[in-house]
């Protein structure tokens, strides 16, 4: 076969992997957010869930359940996934590095950091805790982004500096616990495990409509990331715009994180995983964030179905999530210096 | 005349000048080698006069305008630069890398078109990878990766194209091959090509200039036959040597003088 005909099956082969794993993720994504408003006490059938879901027709108990109590769960679970799997795989591409979500380099705790000071210190509850949690990611993102820029952020420096801030900031957190009553200390320790379970409906809607926005834009931005994996030196020659893009990019990963966090606590390794779950299936065309994204959603939805009815009481979200993380995670440790790919 | 040229040129890094006040003009359409020991400034030099690192001093033109004033796209379409150790991310294969190459030629809405792929597979066939197009980079040896790097800077397709060091990690035949595949590009398109080379005897006999560098500054260029003598080898690499013809091409070959 001549090399042209190789060449065409070759990207043809990956193009259809690519369309058909994220359209595939894309559907069990949704399949676990209608069935996540089937299961429970009350049970009902997926048709009811839509009909309710879309208003096709009223009925005041289902739509009592479903809209009232179920729905602001489900939805919790699919955007916060979203937005934790988009996110993810931006920073592990970014920074060329398997470990480096947005947990493991100071992000999240820097969220954390702020939400318990506000509960501890502040006696603050609700919206103002994930404003609190909002302002302190991003606030964390830029003193990690100034500290690690020297001749541009180098992906190995960004990760050790980010692992040190984190870190950092969680000797704080566990200060502040020792300085909490008990009430405010339970509260902050169910904070700080995550749960779909405890959003709030004007944070959800924020996060949806932020989702709405970013989500595109990361699939936009993939061109640009595509080029720097490939090292500044080459994605300069290539002409991208080095520093301005990924700046971009990490905004985008940054945002989405801190919305997430602001929304549900920080539910730990979603985002580390999804990326690396999504680039098994999707195989020579990794990376793609759709797929990470809807990855991300299914792991979350799954992971507070087994909290939430699996469980001999309903635990939250995190619990399951770091359950399920923690080995992922030795087992990265364990391998990837034998792979070379350590940084 | 020279698209691509330098004037009073210094680079560095932090606080440390590497080149420091250079002038060079890169000839078109031809192939010119530049040669140094190591760490002379071989590849800052590369690195500077692709608009990858800033000047501290002195300006870089590319058709007649200074690099800087230009964006990193404009010059991409015209320029493309190997560096010397690239990254290629985990997992990725032989097709998607190449493929990459087309990057400036494409925007944010305008993908993967006819003349991309005519251009990948001119440069897959040109490097003699077409057979390794679904291998992921990381199970290929270092002389079919560096091939593979090379595939990527020609499908870039410009008219002006920086090599640093393509041929480390090559066998000789391979390193023979690549240099023909650079003379050939160079005599099929014009393609005006710079290859930083450590091999003075293929320099000598594939390239059309010289340029000796020394502590970041130029010591010597012109054609090879006036260029590299035993005097500018002991200047250059402190080597002291015979240079007799090639007993092929007659351009100069160097043998280390009896210890
Ligand atoms: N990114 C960098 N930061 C700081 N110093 C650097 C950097 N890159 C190179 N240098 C220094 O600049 C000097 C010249 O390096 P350069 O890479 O240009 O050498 P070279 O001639 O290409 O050498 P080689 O033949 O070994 O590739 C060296 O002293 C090196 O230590
Ligand atoms: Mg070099």
């Amino acid at each position: 076969m001549s090399t042209t005909d190789t060449l065409r099956a070759t990207r043809r082969r990956r193009g259809l992997r690519s369309v058909t794993v994220t359209t595939a993720l894309a559907a069990v994504a949704a399949g676990l957010f209608v069935f996540t408003m089937m299961a429970g006490s009350m049970r009902l059938t997926a048709t009811e869930v839509v009909m309710s879901v879309l208003h096709l027709r009223t009925d005041p108990s289902v739509d009592f359940v479903v809209l009232g109590l179920r729905l602001p769960t489900a939805l919790t679970g699919l955007t916060v996934g979203l937005a934790l799997g988009a996110s993810g795989t931006i920073f592990q591409q970014l920074l060329r590095n398997p470990l480096a979500s947005p947990d493991f380099v100071g992000i999240t705790s820097g969220a954390g950091l702020a939400a318990i000071t506000g509960i501890v210190l502040l006696h603050l509850g609700g919206l103002w805790i994930s404003g609190l949690a909002l302002a302190g990611a991003l606030v964390a993102a830029t003193i990690m982004y100034l500290l690690a820029w020297r001749d541009g952020v180098s992906g190995y420096r960004f990760i050790l500096i980010g692992i040190g801030v984190a870190v950092f900031l969680d000797g704080l957190i566990g200060y502040m616990l020792t300085r909490a009553q008990l009430f405010e200390a339970r509260q902050a320790m169910h904070w700080l495990t995550g749960s779909v379970g405890q959003a709030d409906t004007h944070e959800l809607q924020l996060l949806s409509y932020a989702l709405l926005v970013l989500l595109p834009l990361a699939v936009l931005l993939q061109r640009q990331l595509r080029a720097l994996e490939l090292g500044d030196d080459t994605a300069r020659a290539l002409g991208t715009r080095t520093e301005a893009s990924r700046a971009a990019l990490l905004a985008v990963a940054v945002i989405l994180v801190a919305l997430a966090v602001a929304v549900a606590g920080p539910i730990v390794f979603v985002a580390l995983i999804a990326g690396p779950v999504a680039n098994r299936l999707l195989g020579p065309a990794a990376g793609g964030i759709a797929a990470a994204a809807l990855t991300g959603a299914a792991l979350l939805l799954t992971a507070d179905l087994v909290a939430v009815h699996l469980m001999p009481t309903p635990l939250p979200t995190g619990v399951v999530t770091g359950a399920v993380g923690a080995p992922y995670l030795l087992w990265l440790l364990a391998t990837t210096n034998r792979r070379g790919a350590g940084g | 005349m020279s698209r691509l040229r330098a004037e009073g040129l210094t680079l560095g890094y932090d606080q440390r000048a590497v080149v420091s006040d250079l002038d060079v003009n890169v000839l078109d359409g031809r192939v010119t080698a530049i040669v140094g020991a190591n760490a002379c400034g071989k590849s800052t030099l590369l690195r500077g006069l692709a608009r990858l690192l800033p000047p501290r001093a002195g300006t870089v033109y590319l058709d007649d305008r200074p690099v800087t004033a230009l964006s990193t796209l404009d010059v991409a379409k015209v320029l493309g630069l190997l560096p010397q150790s690239p990254v290629a991310p985990d997992g990725i294969t032989v097709a998607d890398l190449v493929s990459r190459g087309r990057y400036p030629h494409q925007g944010w809405f305008r993908r993967w078109t006819g003349d991309d792929h005519d251009a990948v597979t001119r440069a897959l066939d040109a490097t003699g990878t077409a057979a390794l197009i679904d291998r992921p980079i990381r199970q290929l040896s270092g002389g079919q990766r560096q091939r593979v790097w090379v595939a990527m800077a020609l499908a870039q397709e410009t008219d002006l194209l920086l090599l640093d060091e393509p041929t480390t990690f090559l066998d000789i035949a391979h390193q023979v091959e690549l240099l023909r595949l650079l003379r050939r590009l160079n005599a099929e398109s014009g393609k005006t090509i710079v290859v930083v080379l450590h091999d003075l005897n293929l320099a000598c006999r594939f390239c059309d200039h010289v340029i000796a560098m020394a502590d970041g500054r130029i010591v010597a260029e012109g054609p090879p036959t006036e260029v590299v003598t035993a005097e500018l080898v002991e200047k250059v690499f402190g080597l002291t040597c015979v240079v007799v013809p090639d007993p092929v091409a007659g351009t100069p070959m160097v043998v280390p003088a009896a210890d």
